[in-house]
């Protein structure tokens, strides 16, 4: 009798748990996080454009650029963007015009300072001039208040010597290269 | 290590410290922020090169000028004078009665039939970054003149053919004083004369 109730109360009790596992709603749900983190510093950068009223820069919109002036001379004819606003007897200065763009982000600082120099001497019989700044291998200051992510164009001066070559004058028919270093630090 | 690590670094560091120094733990506190102040104000700098390229080539160039004694006989005021392309004008002439109307033209009858007018001026050309000594100078008329009429520079007769040689070894910055003359016969109708005449300096 006892073994009886006993199975009775197994089978009863087994029901009950189809039954409640039948009910019980399945897991379809996950959950986790993305612990994400930035560290968002500050910095300018540097970069030389075409001036509308200039030459065409050679890879214009980077902080590499180049500027051909071409085949200059004192009274001959000039590349275009390029002009000779002096011809005296002892020289002649052939100038273009280019863009410095410096761009800024996450600084306080409103202007930036632009210095430059010439990365080696000046060849013979020749001067720069960056907006009437004669420049040399030490840094010589541009401009001190630069406003940043807008083009601020400068004249570039090449200043030539009409002497002979030989006689102080630079060489004739060859082609004269020079690289000018510019650095913005921010005020 | 950036400048927030070094910063909680030295904070935990610091506050780990047990010394009973009283106000050295603010110091030291005090310390590391203005070491982390100076670090952050550091002057953020960028550069750049930009690379010239040229060739210089020699050159020369002409102009006319007025002669020092512009305005007196024989030497009328160029217009537009100091540059490559000027004006001259001899106003009217006649046979008749060595008639003409400028003051500053030279009126000459040459012989029983021509008349001349002439008027003196200046050339000067100058060089840059060249290494000749002189230069050679000529003249051409762009337009043959009227029968018996004849232009001439320094008594040498000009023609449409060619440039012809006034000067083999003039010197460069140096004011060169020619002549213009104007050769006409009396059988030569009432008309304007004129005429351009082209210069050309060869550096030797």
């Amino acid at each position: 009798m006892l073994k009886k109730y006993i199975s009775i109360m197994r089978g009863v009790a087994l029901a009950g748990l189809l039954m409640c596992s039948a009910l019980l709603p399945a897991q379809t749900t996950a959950s986790g996080v993305i612990n994400g983190s930035l560290n968002n510093t500050s910095g300018i950068s540097i970069q030389f454009d075409s001036d509308p009223a200039g030459v065409t820069l050679g890879a214009a919109g980077t902080n590499a650029a180049t500027a051909n002036f071409g085949t200059v001379s004192a009274f001959g004819p000039l590349s275009g963007g390029v002009t000779r606003p002096s011809v005296t007897a002892g020289n002649f200065t052939v100038r273009t015009i280019f863009d410095v763009q410096v761009i800024s982000g996450g600084l306080t600082s409103t202007t930036y300072t632009l210095t430059a120099n010439l990365a080696a001497a000046a060849p013979t019989g020749m001067n720069y001039k960056v907006d009437a700044v004669t420049l040399t291998t030490a840094l010589q200051t541009i401009q001190i208040n630069g406003a940043y992510n807008i083009d601020i164009a400068h004249n570039l001066d090449l200043v030539i010597l009409t002497a002979a070559p030989g006689a102080g004058g630079p060489a004739v028919n060859t082609p004269i290269t020079t690289t000018i270093n510019f650095t913005a630090t921010a005020n | 290590m950036n400048g927030t690590a070094l910063y909680y670094l030295l904070f935990h560091l610091t506050m780990s410290c047990n010394f009973k120094f009283g106000g050295m733990k603010a110091l030291l506190m005090m310390g590391v922020l203005l070491c982390l102040l100076a670090s952050s104000a550091a002057a953020q700098t960028s550069s750049g090169q930009l690379t010239i390229t040229m060739s210089v080539q020699s050159s020369i160039t002409l102009v006319f000028q007025n002669n020092p004694s512009v305005g007196t006989t024989g030497f009328c005021p160029l217009t537009n004078a100091g540059t490559n392309n000027v004006g001259l004008d001899f106003g009217t002439a006649a046979f008749p009665g060595s008639f003409h109307t400028s003051a500053c033209v030279n009126y000459t009858h040459l012989t029983a039939a021509v008349y001349e007018v002439s008027s003196a001026f200046d050339v000067v050309v100058t060089k840059a970054n060249s290494s000749s000594p002189n230069y050679r100078l000529a003249a051409q008329i762009s337009t043959p003149p009227p029968a018996n009429v004849s232009w001439l520079l320094n008594n040498v007769t000009l023609t449409t053919a060619s440039f012809t040689t006034l000067d083999t070894a003039d010197s460069y910055a140096t004011a060169i004083t020619k002549t213009l003359q104007v050769h006409v016969k009396n059988t030569v109708a009432a008309q304007p004369l004129l005429e351009t005449i082209t210069f050309l300096a060869t550096a030797n």
